[in-house]
């Protein structure tokens, strides 16, 4: 932005200034001054069908639609004016003339910009006299997402995203007039890596997610934002989980993740693999100290880096650099990464520290990148050499430490079996139970990303800091802990000692 | 002095007081014994297992789901009754309705009386008017801790 | 001799079983009394074999209760004292009937024999000889409780029972002067002739004022509301906090004996004890002129029967009162018992004297 020109205007009798070229409603916004709006979504073209956002300016004998209106220097603006108010509200009352009131059975409902604007600007009563329209209200669109035809507001949102973002297109407005209603082009349905943000995007219940319909409702959520540790993209997320009381009976924690703002990294999308991301928050969780596979009462995690601590010091010092292995991956913050190199290659001198991971999928050309450990650039900023796993080395370690599920991405199961069982003292400090589990003497629960505060760099070399967002289970600590205790049980001083 | 004898005028009267109730009372009371009737009874008691009060028209009692036409609960999930409980004794599981009419009905609707502090707000909340507590069902005395989390989506 | 002895310890266990008998009732009595005052029912469920007689039995399921109750003793408590002050209580309490005539002299089987236990020529001293010793069931309870609520307590119970027990010997004196005897039975006998040729010759009659601080302080000697200052269950809770069980339940028991034996030294100092008005030796001489003969047993009879009554109106009477005073403040409790009563039973010694002196 710096260098471009800046243009100075007024609105609602405040002196703003903006960029050349933007819209009035930026400018607005900019300024901390809302202008209710539908169709409008800073991240696709302007199209100015909902009508929401006309403002007063001076010198233009109608209203003008703000979100497509181009400031100029010396422009006055009004945004609430009666004028305004009464189109508003009028604008309003045509949006809710079909529009079904089903609030309670909607899941929209709670973060709906309908509900807010009618709040906010409509408040009038009902003149619709006529039979209201009937449209079908459960129709599969694909991946998940199902269509209401009562309940959209034809702000093509949904439209323009999958021409202009995805470039699939799957859907499209057809008919005329009253009988104008979203659909699939062609009868294709929608399939995509980003068919998620139809519902994020969509101002009102028309598009919903399978996974979502039904569980909860929106404002039981808690949402706090996180980084997305599906790929090397590194994208802002929300995670939305209900704690405390459970408000709707049904075992999920996590309800949803749905994409955060950040103009350096995604913009306003994130893939669907990142919205699965609220599965592995859930779903398959170790929750105690196991123990070959079976759940050991009584020892805590503390116990369990205690054990781990006595396997290594059983190791002669002159032998350790080749004894001792160290399983890494790339999930680690770069906090957790820094200990970690401190710790196995700084302290004890370890010539075995591996990576392994998940192996690369496929890139999608958009955000989703074909590596999909989120912390690859961190491992190379620690001083860290991402070396694969060997077998050969794996099997002749006296003891054998592994962050992480991810040994059988890299080997058939056979294999790894075989060389496990040549391995006396081995411990697995992992975050889901797997198959892995019980070929090692002790696993220990550790959060995942969600649960943990730290930071990832990403495919671009961006830093980004991300702090908890959800609360782990009691004796689920975060890798950092593990090490940070391993350190100080083998007496050594690696600085912050307490780093998570 | 004259505090004095205010004071024994007033200990009589007192006494009087006292002593004109238990005779009127026990008038009425053997009157009563031997089958007359009368106006005043001896005593405001209500026997209360064996003599109940009518139940005020506004009352609130254990709560029910109203059934719609085919006894199903008339419940659409929409969880406002959970959101406004301040007890949280509301617990709703929701799940797909088949009929597209009705696209969302409860699962699970469970009240935990033992938590619930008989406020009504979720009656008030409810936009289908679809929880009530009218059932007159005022004696939810149990030694089970499982009978006070009531099932209401099933009979 | 041993016939004797037997008649005697005959006498000791009717009037003492009869005494319990009567605080049993005395139970039920205050719950149904308060009950109707306050237009209520009362207790009425217990019941034996679903026959509820009113609730009658509802002293036998408190009892019944009492005694199936754990019989507990606080750790800190001095375990000796602490069990032994209830059962003083109930002891200086119960055995003061035994000087009370409940009925003039019967002869059976050619043997007179006086319905008395034992008849004490100081009778009235014994009598009130007793009730103070009641004052050491409260204070050894106070103090073998070792709790700070039980032994305030106490310490009131006793400070009140003493202040109290000035204005109760003062108010005898009037009377054992107009009936120059200290035996209960003399007494009772005296108060058989006329006064003016109509009233009978009661203690009440000779000596209303005397019969008034006589009744008051006796009140307060029980510490019934409302003269509860040893107990208030709203404050202190009382000198039996630290009991439970049967053990309470002979603190309760003997509060309601103390009701009895005021109800009874009243009808027997002021209210003429087993005499009847007019009732002679061979039957009833009204006053305007009309006669009555009745046999012997039937005077006796309706003597005993005079007795009882009487008695039982004064409790009733006491559960009246209790059910309708509010309770004193101790500095009020105080001021009425120092300021009031022991003034006004000097003052009726003097009267008295003054009258006897003059005649």
């Amino acid at each position: 932005m710096s260098g471009a020109a800046r243009v100075g205007l007024t609105i609602d009798g405040r002196p703003v200034e903006a960029a050349a070229g933007a819209s009035v409603l930026k400018a607005a916004e900019a300024a901390g001054i809302a202008i209710p709006h539908f169709c409008y979504h800073p991240g696709l073209e302007i199209e100015g069908n909902c009508r929401m956002c006309l403002v007063e300016i001076e010198g233009y004998p109608k209203l003008e639609l703000s979100c497509s209106t181009v400031v100029r220097e010396g422009m006055i603006v009004r945004t609430s004016t009666d004028r305004v108010r009464a189109a508003r509200k009028d604008v309003l009352e045509f949006l809710l003339a079909e529009h079904p009131l089903d609030c309670p059975i909607c899941d929209k409902a709670g973060e709906c910009l309908l509900q807010d604007h009618y709040g906010l600007h409509g408040r009038y009563a009902g003149r619709m006299a006529e039979v209201r329209e009937r449209r079908e209200k459960k129709i599969p669109i694909g991946r998940g997402l199902i269509l209401d035809r009562e309940r959209c507001v034809l702000c093509t949102r949904c439209v323009r995203f999958l021409r202009q973002v995805t470039r699939t297109g799957e859907l499209g407005v057809f008919e005329r007039a009253v009988g104008s209603e979203l659909g699939l082009a062609e009868g294709r349905p929608v399939d995509n890596d980003y068919s998620g943000n139809l519902v994020d995007i969509c101002p009102v219940g028309a598009i919903t997610s399978e996974d979502f319909r039904f569980r909860t409702r929106a404002w039981f959520l808690d949402r706090r934002p996180s980084v997305c540790p599906r790929c090397a993209r590194g994208c802002a997320v929300v995670v939305e989980s209900v704690t405390g009381y459970p408000l709707a009976a049904g075992e999920r924690r996590v309800y949803r993740v749905t994409a955060g703002v950040n103009p350096a990294v995604n913009g306003h999308w994130i893939c669907d693999l990142g919205r699965e991301g609220r599965r592995e928050i859930d779903e398959g969780r170790l929750g105690a100290v196991l123990r070959k596979g079976v759940r050991e009462p009584g020892l805590a995690w503390p116990g369990a880096v205690a054990g781990i601590a006595a396997a290594v010091r059983s190791v002669p010092a002159a032998e350790r650099p080749g004894g001792v292995a160290v399983v890494l991956n790339a999930r680690l913050t770069s906090e957790e990464l820094a200990l970690a190199r401190e710790l196995f290659v700084a302290g004890l001198g370890l010539r075995n520290v591996f990576f392994a991971g998940l192996k690369p999928g496929r890139a999608d050309g958009l955000l989703l990148t074909a590596e999909r450990m989120p912390n690859g650039r961190g491992v190379l900023e620690a001083g860290l050499s991402p070396r694969p796993p060997a077998l050969e080395a794996l099997a002749a370690a006296r003891v054998l430490i592994v962050f992480g599920p991810y040994l059988t991405e890299h080997f058939e199961a056979g294999a790894l079996g075989r060389a496990l069982a040549a391995v006396p003292a081995k411990f697995l400090v992992s975050a889901h139970a797997g198959p892995l589990d019980r070929l090692f003497d002790a696993v220990l629960p550790v959060t995942v990303p969600a649960e943990k505060a730290g930071t990832y760099t990403n495919i671009d070399g961006l830093r980004q800091g991300f702090s908890r967002a959800v609360e782990p289970a009691p004796g689920v600590v975060p890798e950092g802990a593990v090490l940070a205790r391993l350190a100080r049980s083998l007496g050594l001083d690696i600085g912050d000692a307490d780093a998570r | 002095m004259s505090g004095a004898w205010t004071a024994v005028k007033e200990i009589l009267r007192g006494t009087g007081i006292t002593a004109r109730h238990f005779f009127v009372n026990m008038g009425l009371h053997t009157l009563g014994l031997f089958g007359v009737r009368t106006k005043r009874r001896g005593a405001v008691t209500i026997q209360y297992p064996e003599v109940r009060k009518p139940l005020a028209p506004r009352h609130r009692s254990l709560h029910r789901l109203r059934p719609r036409g085919d006894g199903r609960p008339s419940c659409v999930a929409c969880m406002l009754c959970v959101t406004v409980c301040p007890a949280e004794c509301i617990t709703v599981e929701a799940a797909e309705d088949p009929d597209p009419e009705v696209q969302k009905a409860p699962a699970r609707f469970v009240v935990d009386l033992d938590r619930c502090c008989f406020c009504g707000f979720c009656v008030e909340a409810c936009p289908v008017d679809a929880i009530r507590m009218d059932t007159g069902e005022i004696r939810l005395a149990s030694t089970e801790r499982a009978d006070f989390a009531r099932r209401l989506d099933r009979p | 001799m041993l016939v004797d002895a037997l008649i005697v310890l005959a006498k000791a266990v009717l009037a003492l079983a009869w005494t319990l008998l009567l605080a049993l009732f005395l139970t039920w009595v205050e719950r149904k009394e308060s009950a109707v005052i306050q237009d209520r029912v009362g207790a009425n469920r217990a019941s034996v074999m679903g026959l509820r007689l009113f609730g009658l039995f509802q002293p036998l399921a408190d009892a019944i209760k009492m005694f199936f109750k754990e019989d507990f003793t606080p750790s800190f408590a001095q375990r000796a004292l602490h069990r032994l002050a209830p059962a003083l209580s109930f002891f200086f309490v119960s055995v003061t009937v035994v000087a009370v005539p409940f009925g003039d002299t019967v002869h059976l089987f050619g043997r007179a024999v006086p319905l008395q236990v034992v008849d004490l020529s100081a009778a009235v001293l014994f009598a009130l000889a007793m009730l103070s010793l009641g004052t050491y069931g409260i204070l050894v309870s106070g103090w073998a409780s070792a709790s700070r609520f039980a032994l305030i307590g106490s310490l009131r119970g006793a400070a009140q029972l003493i202040s109290y027990e000035a204005a109760l010997g003062l108010s005898l004196v009037g009377l054992v002067m107009v009936f120059p005897s200290l035996s209960l039975a003399r007494i009772v006998e005296a108060q058989g002739g006329l006064l003016f040729g109509f009233l009978p010759r009661w203690g009440v009659f000779l000596q209303p004022l005397g019969f008034a601080v006589f009744y008051i302080a006796g009140m307060a000697g029980t510490k019934r509301v409302p003269f509860d200052m040893p107990e208030g269950e709203s404050e202190i809770i009382g000198f039996y906090t630290e009991y439970g069980g049967l053990k309470f339940g002979l603190f309760m028991f003997a509060d309601f004996l103390e009701v009895i034996v005021l109800a009874v030294l009243s009808t027997t100092l002021f209210f003429g004890g087993w005499q009847v008005p007019w009732l002679g030796g061979e039957g009833f001489a009204f006053p305007w002129g009309g006669r009555l003969a009745l046999a012997p047993w039937a005077v006796s009879a309706l003597r005993v029967l005079a007795f009882n009554l009487k008695v039982l109106f004064f409790c009733w009477l006491q559960v009246l009162t209790r059910w309708t005073y509010p309770r004193f403040r101790y500095d009020q409790v105080m001021d009425l018992g120092w300021k009031v009563l022991v003034p006004l039973g000097v003052v009726n010694i003097l009267a008295t004297g003054l009258v006897l002196a003059a005649r």
